[in-house]
């Protein structure tokens, strides 16, 4: 059994089990490792991609509901303005410390500023709190986001 | 932009300086491993082959670093100019790498825009801590390795130096080096380091470098940017778990959900016809199920029929052993871990007593990466791909189970994606060896679930104290009585027994106490657990903090005294404490009363080489605490990189609060009840309090940074909550207490 998929603009097929989760796809199938597995169960966050406009939480999508969507992943955030701003930020603010679950909390910022281009700290916290850091950098996360909010609207 | 992959060296020549290193003065080039770039290899000391590791004599304070490591061992410079980092200590958040790398690029003057950071790919006494292991622990990645890592830097400076002013037939005072040249001032002709490696590499190593004024020490003590943080961005950054080598497999595991069940009988066939299973390798403690992908080895794992013998913590529970621990504490004599003085006579003509008791529960590590190792176990060779903290633990474990000789064993060092002492065990690398074996040698990436990493022990060891104390009419404390309950945990992890009696893994934070008390007397009852114990960020002082804090503030309450004045009483002649008391004191505006509805707590610990004060802010929202600031300031010594000491309060400042509030674990039929983040709950985004830092300068060595800001956290938050609930808070979680 195949399945097509389109992955950061480009067509994939990929061989695994429809049951698949697409993050087991992504990591061992494609060797795309910055999507990253922590708990399995869609509570941690740190498999976040896009499908469509919307988050994802990769470890519990099955590869096989995913024919002929757009996935997006964090080796494609580059790709649009939003994304550079973020990454840009965080690099400025230097945020990640063990680093492990920042891809998965860019990729969920990426869809805050898609919808909310000028997001409260409310909006934030609604939106981020989905995604859990182990070493505290939320302080961080939130600032950069701020300042990528600033970077777009300049 | 500078390359920071943190894979380990791939140059071979520590062969060549082993080859070499018997003749103290010979120097010699290494041709790397691509035949591309040639290096300095710079024996300067007979280096001896990985040797089994020492018994672990435990993260104890730091002595004074042995001078002669070899300046190669840490730099690698290139004919094409590249400067290539080897570095001891794992990155795991810290932010380590960085600030060892600034230490040396400022001391060798090289260009900070074009250096490489790598780890070694294997163990030799160079990269060991005093305690005779390679080991990223105790909060040392500064603290101990700043001298060594300088000096070295300093002895390359003075070969490559030498090297110029013989090329340009000018003195070596009138030279200098700076961002990857040797410069001539006086004529502007400079050299670069690419340049000069061949001819510095003919020179003897100077045995006494001169190291850098403080006036040209141009890149440490100012904020400089993580050279990780690009590519953690980006997803490019490799964890181990991200690992990938040649016909490599995938291996989940099976194993005892009761702690330490051996296994009765299993049955591979049971899966041995599911999808992409390729072996089920029997491991101690249960099997690793190998298939092409860890999605179906997972599948089958959960499917494998197997039974587990029957042990004696089958009904091990969290109230039976909660119960054995309070039994403890009112057990009668047990040996003195510390006396000091005369407690009874303390006790005999008290003004006031203060007793009360403390009780913290088992802690997960819950680092975001779970427990994982690829190894190829091959007949004569075992190459691990990891991210550990004790590269000798692996060694160790590793050459027991598989029977490699410790030169047979290569790391491939990854980033850890956290790490918080539960990456210094070796299950899994062992785990994969096995079943690297079992597959012929192809390698295996063995890989936990979340609920294997929060259910499989390891963990920090719940622990009880029973704190008594004796005031005089001028509110000092003039006698203490010190009883912890609880396992022995450095015993557990091979730690030796202070005078064969006090542990430092359970005791340090009271045994080596700032208070200046007359009359002290500490002893440990102790309780076995079931599970394996491991330390956990800030290891004792993570729960002894809390104990020794708490009571003091108790004490202060009782006194009648503020608690920053019960303390200042009782810290005359420790600048360290009084320091940062008096900075936290000022930014919180300790003497100004808190705003409506707010409650303050207090709280000072020093531990791993640093004083670390805080004042907790905190408000009652619907009969819950909530943390709104937190004010820290710390005395590290002279701060290396000043954003990531900030990073490491703030980040050390969540974790603590997590642990403080609601996470906890629970066993029941001798199992985990807890599996993963929706029922071990951490703080999430909106739950964070704002941290206010200050880094106190007054002159201290250098200190830790990564540990020293968790111990104060849970009292002065127990405190406010005191004040704000009413309610005495003397055990953790708070969500116990429903204030959380």
């Amino acid at each position: 059994m195949s399945t097509q998929l389109q992955i950061n603009g480009r067509r994939v097929r990929v061989e695994a089990a429809a049951e698949t989760p697409l993050l087991w796809v992504l990591r061992e199938e494609l060797g795309m490792t910055g999507t990253k597995y922590g708990c399995g169960v869609g509570l941690c966050g740190a498999c976040t991609v896009h499908v469509g406009n919307d988050p994802a939480r990769s470890c519990i999508t099955p590869v096989g509901a995913l024919a002929h969507r757009q996935v997006r992943t964090i080796e494609g955030l580059e790709h649009d303005r939003i994304g550079r701003a973020l990454q840009a930020a965080w690099i400025a603010h230097d945020v990640p410390q063990c680093g492990y679950c920042q891809c998965g909390q860019l990729m969920s910022a990426a869809v805050l500023l898609r919808t909310t281009p000028k997001p409260s700290d409310a909006d934030i916290t609604e939106a981020m709190a989905g995604n859990l850091c182990r070493c505290g950098t939320y302080d961080r996360i939130r600032a950069a986001i701020h300042d990528a909010v600033r970077a777009l609207s300049a | 932009m500078p390359n920071t992959t943190p894979h380990s060296d791939t140059h071979s020549d520590t062969h060549a300086v082993q080859a070499a290193g018997s003749r103290l003065s010979r120097r010699q080039f290494a041709m790397a491993a691509g035949g591309a770039a040639l290096t300095i290899a710079i024996p300067l000391h007979a280096q001896s082959p990985a040797q089994p590791a020492a018994p672990a004599s435990g993260p104890g304070p730091a002595t004074r670093p042995p001078v002669n490591r070899a300046p190669s061992s840490f730099i690698r410079i290139a004919a094409d100019g590249t400067v290539t980092f080897l570095l001891p200590t794992c990155e795991m958040g810290q932010g380590i790498h960085t600030a060892q790398a600034m230490i040396l690029a400022e001391e060798l003057g090289a260009d900070w825009t074009r250096i490489r950071t790598a780890m070694p790919d294997q163990v030799t006494p160079d990269y060991r801590l005093p305690m005779g292991q390679q080991r990223s622990v105790g909060s040392f990645g500064v603290r101990f390795w700043h001298d060594p890592l300088r000096r070295a830097a300093a002895q390359t400076r003075e070969l490559l130096t030498l090297a110029a002013a013989e090329r340009l037939s000018v003195p070596v005072a009138s030279l200098s080096a700076e961002n990857g040249y040797i410069v001539h001032a006086a004529t502007g002709r400079r050299v670069s380091f690419g340049q000069l490696v061949q001819a510095a590499s003919a020179l003897p190593v100077p045995p006494s470098p001169v190291l850098r004024p403080a006036e040209q020490r141009h890149l440490t003590g100012k904020t400089t940017r993580r050279l990780d943080t690009p590519d953690k961005v980006t997803g490019r950054a490799l964890y181990a778990v991200d690992m990938k080598a040649p016909g490599m497999l995938h291996g989940a595991v099976r194993l005892s959900p009761v702690f330490r069940a051996e296994v009765e009988s299993m049955d591979p066939a049971s899966v041995r016809d599911m999808p992409g299973v390729v072996a089920v390798v029997p491991v101690p403690g249960g099997a690793v199920v190998v298939a092409r992908s860890w999605w179906q080895a997972k599948q089958a794992a959960d499917k494998l029929a197997i039974r587990f013998k029957p042990t004696p913590n089958d009904r091990a529970s969290s109230a039976e052993l909660d119960e054995r621990m309070r039994a403890a504490l009112d057990a009668g004599s047990v040996p003195a871990a510390l006396q000091r003085g005369d407690v009874a006579a303390a006790f005999q003509a008290p003004h006031r007593i203060v007793e009360a008791d403390y009780a913290v529960p088992f802690l997960a590590h819950a680092c975001m990466e779970p427990i994982n190792c690829m190894a190829q176990a091959r007949p004569d060779r075992l190459d691990l791909w990891t991210g550990t903290q004790a590269q000798d633990i692996l060694l160790r474990d590793c050459s027991a189970a598989g029977g490699y000789k410790p030169e047979q064993i290569y790391f491939h060092n990854a980033y850890l994606g956290g790490g918080f002492g539960r990456k210094t065990h070796a299950e899994a690398a062992v785990q994969a060896l096995l079943a690297s074996r079992a597959v012929g040698g192809r390698p295996v990436k063995v890989l936990w679930s979340r609920a294997d990493d929060m259910q499989q022990g390891q963990y920090r060891q719940a622990m009880m104290c029973r704190m008594r104390a004796a005031l005089d009419p001028d509110g000092r404390i003039q006698g203490l009585r010190v009883r912890v309950a609880g396992p022995q945990m450095g015993r557990d992890n091979g730690v030796a027994l202070i005078n064969g009696i006090a542990d430092p893994m359970s005791l340090n934070g009271i045994i080596d106490m700032q208070y200046q008390i007359p009359n002290l007397l500490v002893d440990h009852a102790v309780v076995p657990m079931p599970m394996a114990l491991s330390p956990w960020r800030s290891i004792a002082n993570s729960f002894t903090g809390f104990f020794v804090e708490a009571f003091i503030n108790e004490c202060a309450a009782a006194a009648g005294k503020d608690p920053l004045e019960f303390r200042r009483q009782h810290l005359q002649g420790r600048p360290r404490m009084l320091a940062v008391l008096d900075r936290v004191a000022q930014s919180a505006h300790w003497a100004s009363p808190a705003p409506a509805g707010v409650a303050r707590g207090l709280a000072v610990v020093e531990s791993y080489g640093s004083a670390v004060a805080q004042v907790v802010e905190a408000r009652l929202r619907d009969g819950r605490v909530k943390v709104e600031k937190v004010h820290v300031a710390i005395d590290c010594g002279r701060a290396i990189n000043p954003g990531q000491v900030e990073a490491q309060m703030s980040g050390s400042v969540v974790d603590a609060l997590s642990v403080a509030l609601r996470a906890k674990l629970t066993i029941k039929d001798g199992r985990t009840e807890q599996s993963s983040f929706g029922d071990y709950q951490i703080l999430r985004m909106g739950e964070e309090p704002q941290v206010v830092t200050s880094i106190v300068d007054i002159g201290s060595p250098l200190g830790g940074v990564g540990e020293p800001a968790v111990p104060p956290l849970a009292p002065a938050l127990a405190a406010a909550a005191a004040s704000l609930s009413g309610k005495t808070v003397r055990r953790l979680p708070l969500a116990d207490d429903g204030l959380a």
